[in-house]
């Protein structure tokens, strides 16, 4: 039986090359893919081919601008960890990750000391407005147990450098 | 910021033409020469407004895993604690957060057994335990921010 994962092909040399540029910044220009492709030494369209094909696959999420959200206006936001009973945790994460305000929601394990399952990322303009998108996803989940984690500073903010 | 640049964003974050001029391409969406959109685009990015452009790749279809990480560093540990963290590569973000876990990074590396061994390391070297909560589901990642600059 076939892994329903399957591990990618492996990748060629100018293949990293070409992954190593994208996983950065483009190069700065109008063809910024025929630059890279000139530094891998292939055609600028196995470049656009091997990020098509990445990106129809889902190995490259999102191709596109990385903002900074505090200089986009969303300066603030908040982590909230939720405890929720493990019959209906699959029901109230795809309700929540249906809201616009959530970029990120999880089920992660727990431990004795952290018990919260379910976990969800709001970004707003400012903390109130953290807070009362809270106080809407509590009343719209019906859930009342849960921890707000609001943020106080960026530590560290990079992308993994992969290949 | 102005209208055009919103529109712009709204287009280059999560469409980025993969086509071989891509700033003639977004030009042609949002009504634009391709030298005007690739001048915004600059500005933008000298702004600080964009990070950087380029590919987010899914560690877990690529073949590695990621975890977060969450611990309480006392006030006066914590700058200690946070460079020891922030020095390794596998960590991305990092956040101080008002909470008695007033620590929260996200960690990504070629296996598990790999990220807790460099967990491990950290609380040698600080003393300070580390909660360690992969996720077993994943309903949602939404990195783009809608800049209004539709119409």
């Amino acid at each position: 039986m076939k892994h329903a994962q399957s591990r990618p092909a492996p990748l060629s040399p100018a293949d990293r090359e070409i992954l190593r540029m994208a996983q950065t910044d483009l190069p700065d220009g109008p063809a910024p893919f025929a630059e890279m492709a000139a530094k891998a030494g292939v055609s600028e369209e196995h470049v656009l081919d091997l990020l098509r094909r990445m990106k129809d696959s889902g190995e490259i999420r999102r191709f596109g601008a990385t903002l900074r959200h505090q200089k986009a206006g969303y300066s603030a936001n908040a982590m909230v960890a939720w405890r929720v009973p493990a019959d209906n945790v699959d029901e109230i994460g795809e309700k929540m990750a249906a809201r616009p305000e959530i970029s990120h929601c999880y089920i992660r394990v727990t431990t004795p000391e952290w018990t919260y399952n379910l976990y969800t990322m709001v970004h707003a303009k400012s903390p109130e407005d953290c807070r009362r998108v809270i106080n809407d996803l509590a009343a719209y989940s019906g859930l009342d147990d849960y921890d707000v984690l609001l943020s106080r500073k960026e530590l560290k903010k990079t992308s993994m450098q992969y290949f | 910021m102005d209208q055009f640049d919103k529109k712009i964003l709204d287009v280059i974050q999560s469409g980025f033409p993969l086509a071989s001029r891509p700033y003639a391409a977004v030009g042609e969406m949002v009504g634009m020469t391709e030298a005007e959109v690739l001048a915004r685009v600059r500005a933008l990015k000298q702004k600080g407004v964009i990070r950087r452009i380029g590919a987010n790749f899914q560690s877990r279809k690529i073949g590695w895993k990621s975890t977060l990480c969450a611990a309480m560093a006392p006030e006066d540990r914590l700058d200690a604690f946070v460079a020891e963290i922030n020095r390794r590569p596998g960590v991305t973000h990092n956040y101080l957060r008002e909470h008695r876990y007033n620590i929260w990074f996200t960690f990504i590396g070629p296996d598990r057994e790999t990220i807790q061994k460099e967990l491990d390391a950290i609380t040698q070297a600080t003393g300070i335990p580390i909660l360690n909560l992969p996720a077993t589901r994943m309903f949602k990642i939404k990195v783009d921010f809608a800049m209004g600059g539709d119409g």
